[in-house]
């Protein structure tokens, strides 16, 4: 009986999410018609600029391992910021979480003896490290609410600033993360970090580099959709979310619950950053974090609220990273239209929003 | 530091320091209103662009920044509407529009201009207050700036007057703190939010001229590079009061200026520390570390009728 009434209110919540699903579906494909409509403008041939998305995208093993390996660090973002947003809080400091991340990651790997430790512990260190580095980094902004009312997109934004130009300060001196310079072409960059301080690739193809990441990020998207939807702790931070007073008279304790909040999306911000080092970068650059804690925002948001979502809006954000990339080496089309792209869909989600919001309480 | 190097520090933390009160009142002015507008950054790049591409369009500088002006109506215009009439999430909306800007013009300066080009884009001229001008060592480098830098300070002075003092000054502050007062009053606070906005895209555009035609003469992708931000932090340290809030684009002026100076001087203090300061100043601020912050009370928060 009561496996009945819980398929019965799944069914009824499928059926209020579907103006979500539709509007989420119609935004992608109006932007990518608009983009196309600027590929035309441009005077690339259609067929010619799709041609070399694809092939940058999901043209060979190596192009689908990269893109998902882009997807992976976009949907760690994505996730932290669906987690915040439980609470009613919105983290829009992804780009500073992932830039201290990579900062204490490769920290840790080149001079904190990590490559000494054995197989797991050798990236694994580099890695806690970075999820406790962003972590803080998020915490910053949950204390500040906490304690003061901060408005959590102005403080974590700021914060991000503040971390992008740590790192590009770490990297321009010899006495922070610079590599030793030997001549003046020496770039403003860390040394490579050691092998097995680099994620293990999941087969031994070296034409496929997915690594253990795509298996971490998965085990974390499967317990956070379990926290979030059937656990007491998923309950509070809606509760919390919808009516901090009521919860507060309910005897929730309200202000660890923002830190801790903020620390987790902060954490998955900083892992997401260890991943692009480890998994893929290598060194640390000035350029690091290169638009990623953006990119993961638009992915939480596009996501509205659901985990599953996440997964699907970074896998769809990264191939087009990679593909976009590829038009502008092979055909000649500016990435920037890709940025148009974005644009378009966070600007069509956003002002259909309120009205999706308003139909489902009309269906309640 | 020689008088020299006092002087040229003086007139570049002014220089740097313009477009970021420029844009800075004018956000100041919308959120007052109740309105934050995220999307200030992309304001100041449709204006830098729209500038810059007019005056070399045309060879007038003057057309250029009438361009630029026209050019930021539709980005402001978007942003009232996503944010005033669809009640749509707006710092979400202000981020949209900065990326969407951002990709834009990147698009239509490679289409229009070619992508490494670094064509001179004549550039608004320069002038001197009578008599100052000709003061040895400062004059120069103090008092001979670009006439949309005099008349920066003016519109500030201006707009702080309507502000404090004006039946529009009170109908905007009103706005921001008791809407449906004002809703009562048969006042439209719908019509006092998108004029409030499409000022603030104004000031942008005028302070991104100020960069790309005022100052150095060439348009450049994502030229603006965050100053938008900066305004905005200078805004939260302004605790939303023009005076402070133009001290504080001063001063984020000078520790830009400072990245140049201090080199020159012998200090060698990282560059990424002077970038930082503004951010972390406005961070502190936030924070309720500089005295109570006291927010516009319906600030982000869309008007139900």
């Amino acid at each position: 009986m009561s496996s009945l009434a819980g398929t019965a209110t799944l069914l009824r919540q499928s059926v209020r999410d579907r103006p979500a699903i539709l509007v989420s579906i119609v935004a992608v494909i109006a932007a990518t018609l608009c983009g196309m409509a600027l590929v035309v403008g441009i005077g690339v041939s259609v067929p010619k600029a799709l041609a070399a998305f694809a092939d940058g995208a999901w043209g060979s093993p190596y192009a689908v391992a990269a893109s998902i390996n882009r997807a992976l660090a976009l949907a760690l973002v994505g996730l932290g910021f669906v987690i915040a947003q439980r609470a009613n809080l919105t983290n829009v400091g992804g780009e500073g979480q992932i830039a201290v991340g990579g900062i204490a990651a490769t920290a840790v790997a080149l001079y904190g003896g990590a490559s000494a430790l054995p197989v797991p512990l050798s990236f694994g260190v580099p890695m806690l490290a970075a999820v406790v580095a962003g972590g803080i980094w998020g915490a910053i902004a949950g204390v500040l609410k906490a304690k003061a009312g901060t408005n959590e997109v102005i403080s974590t934004l700021l914060l991000s600033f503040v971390a992008v130009w740590i790192l590009y300060g770490s990297v321009q001196s010899e006495a922070l993360l610079r590599q030793p310079m030997t001549n003046t072409a020496t770039l403003p960059e860390s040394l490579e970090i050691p092998d097995p301080t680099k994620l293990p690739l999941l087969s031994a193809n070296a034409d496929t580099p997915l690594h253990v990441g795509l298996l971490i990020a998965l085990a974390i998207a499967l317990v956070t959709a379990i926290a979030l939807e059937r656990s007491v702790w998923g309950l509070r931070l809606r509760a919390i979310g919808l009516n901090p007073v009521a919860a507060r008279r309910a005897g929730m304790r309200i202000a660890p619950a923002i830190v801790l909040v903020l620390f987790l999306a902060g954490a998955l911000g900083g892992l997401a950053g260890a991943f692009m080092l480890q998994g893929d970068q290598g060194s640390l650059k000035a350029r690091f974090s290169s638009g990623y804690g953006f990119d993961g925002l638009v992915v939480g948001l596009l996501a509205r609220g659901s985990v599953p979502g996440v997964l699907a809006a970074a896998a769809l954000f990264g191939f087009l990273r990679s593909g976009g990339i590829n038009m502008e080496l092979e055909a000649g089309v500016p990435s920037a239209v890709v940025l148009v792209i974005q644009g378009l869909i966070i600007l069509m989600l956003a002002g259909t929003a309120f009205w999706i919001d308003s139909r489902k309480e009309g269906t309640r | 530091m020689t008088d020299e190097m006092a002087a040229v520090f003086v007139g570049s933390s002014l220089r740097l320091g313009m477009p970021l009160m420029l844009a800075a009142t004018g956000e100041l002015v919308s959120e007052r209103a109740g309105v934050l507008n995220m999307s200030v950054e992309g304001m100041m790049l449709t204006g830098a662009f729209g500038g810059a591409i007019g005056a070399w369009a045309t060879g007038s500088p003057m057309l250029g920044l009438a361009i630029g002006l026209v050019a930021v109506l539709p980005v402001a215009l978007l942003q009232a509407w996503l944010s005033i009439t669809l009640r749509a999430n707006q710092i979400v909306t202000g981020i949209g529009i900065n990326i969407l800007v951002l990709g834009g013009t990147t698009v239509a300066y490679r289409e229009i201009l070619g992508r490494h080009n670094r064509t001179e884009i004549p550039g608004l001229a320069r002038w001197s207050p009578p008599g100052l001008g000709d003061i040895a060592v400062w004059g120069d480098a103090v008092f001979r700036q670009t006439w949309l830098l005099y008349a920066g300070l003016v519109l500030v002075v201006l707009a702080a007057w309507v502000l404090r003092d004006t039946a529009v000054g009170l109908a905007v502050r009103a706005v921001g703190s008791e809407p449906r007062a004002v809703d009562k009053s048969g006042l439209s606070v719908t019509r006092v939010r998108y004029g409030a906005v499409v000022f603030t895209g104004l000031m942008s555009a005028l302070a991104g001229c100020f960069l790309s035609i005022g100052d150095i003469h060439t348009f450049t992708e994502g030229m603006t590079n965050g100053a938008g931000y900066l305004a905005l932090a200078a805004v939260i340290f302004g605790n939303w009061k023009i005076g402070r809030t133009v001290l504080a684009c001063l001063f984020f002026g000078a520790a830009t200026a400072l990245q140049f100076q201090l080199p020159a001087m012998g200090v060698n203090v990282p560059t990424a520390l002077l970038i930082m300061l503004p951010y972390l100043m406005a961070l502190v601020a936030v924070g309720g570390l500089v005295g109570r912050q006291t927010a516009p009370s319906y600030l982000t928060r869309a008007y139900v009728r």
